[in-house]
């Protein structure tokens, strides 16, 4: 599905006191993983890209079970959106002209694959910040469906074309 | 068992957190609460909405599992994830954790921190960060 402006906004603050979201994945079995990630951004109108910093289980967990959930954990500010659909790990060594979900992989790993060159995390405070930012790909989701996570409405379908 | 630090508790019980849960085939879902209560140091209990209960009932009949991240800023402030079985009670969820993950990004990122001695846990918050929990 689309996403519109207001997506690309809220995700991609990073410059201006950055977003975070959190990652669900789950084993096949149904071992569910959550993990805070901060470098994010809607790409091409329907993917979220993360980048991929040694998420340990996330991998595991993807190479299994290629789909996941993201959650807008901050600022929220009324944003209670969780994106759901399949996901993977793009990384170097892909087939030439390898395409996922209709997703360019060189072309997207051209534009994200090195974020902190892209986007240094200035504005991370440096208790917080990761001693170095070693990328190892990006984490990329194509959005099906979107939906409320706000206690009243939760789970229920969002339009944010 | 795995047990629940201060400044775990105070992170939990003050921003809440996003709770993953997932079908017995592994389709994650998310609800999101805003405050928690610790009713010991390994057992977290989170009040749902009749529409959050209604979003997840399903999920946990089928396969307890959760996976819980902190809330708002503890997002990031609060780098751990906490794993264990969830069991409705009347409309809260009943988390029992067996196991907690460092998630600081970095080398330390995936550090399985309940396996560790609880004093060498207590020396690994403090000397990372300065806090006890969220700003009040």
């Amino acid at each position: 599905m689309r996403l519109g402006n207001d997506v690309a906004k809220a995700l991609r603050t990073v410059g201006s006191g950055g977003a975070v979201v959190y990652l669900a994945t789950s084993s096949l079995e149904g071992n569910p993983n959550i993990v805070g990630e901060r470098f994010v951004t809607l790409y091409q109108e329907e993917y979220i890209l993360i980048a991929e910093m040694f998420a340990q289980k996330t991998r595991v967990n993807l190479n299994e079970n290629p789909v996941g959930a993201i959650t807008l954990a901050h600022p929220v500010k009324g944003r209670t959106w969780e994106f759901s659909g399949p996901a993977t790990i793009l990384q170097e060594g892909h087939a030439d002209g390898e395409v996922w979900e209709g997703l360019d992989v060189a072309e997207a790993l051209a534009e994200w694959g090195d974020w902190a060159t892209k986007e240094p995390p200035s504005e991370v405070p440096p208790d917080i910040r990761p001693p170095a930012l070693v990328q190892r790909g990006v984490i990329a989701l194509r959005v099906t469906h979107a939906a409320d996570y706000h206690p009243e409405r939760a789970g229920r379908p969002l339009s944010l074309a | 068992m795995a047990r629940l630090t201060p400044r775990m508790k105070n992170w939990l019980t003050g921003l809440g957190a996003h709770i993953a849960t997932a079908t017995s085939s592994g389709v994650p879902a998310v609800v999101v609460v805003e405050s928690a209560t610790a009713d010991s140091d390994d057992t977290l209990r989170f009040t749902l909405s009749a529409q959050q209960l209604s979003y997840v009932r399903a999920n946990l009949a089928e396969n307890p599992r959760v996976a819980i991240g902190p809330g708002g800023i503890g997002s990031v402030r609060a780098a751990y994830q906490f794993k264990g079985n969830g069991l409705i009670e009347g409309s809260d969820l009943v988390v029992t954790v067996d196991e907690i993950y460092s998630t600081k990004p970095g080398p330390e990122a995936g550090l399985r921190l309940d396996v560790l001695p609880f004093d060498d846990v207590l020396t690994f918050e403090s000397s990372r960060w300065r806090d006890d929990g969220p700003p009040r």
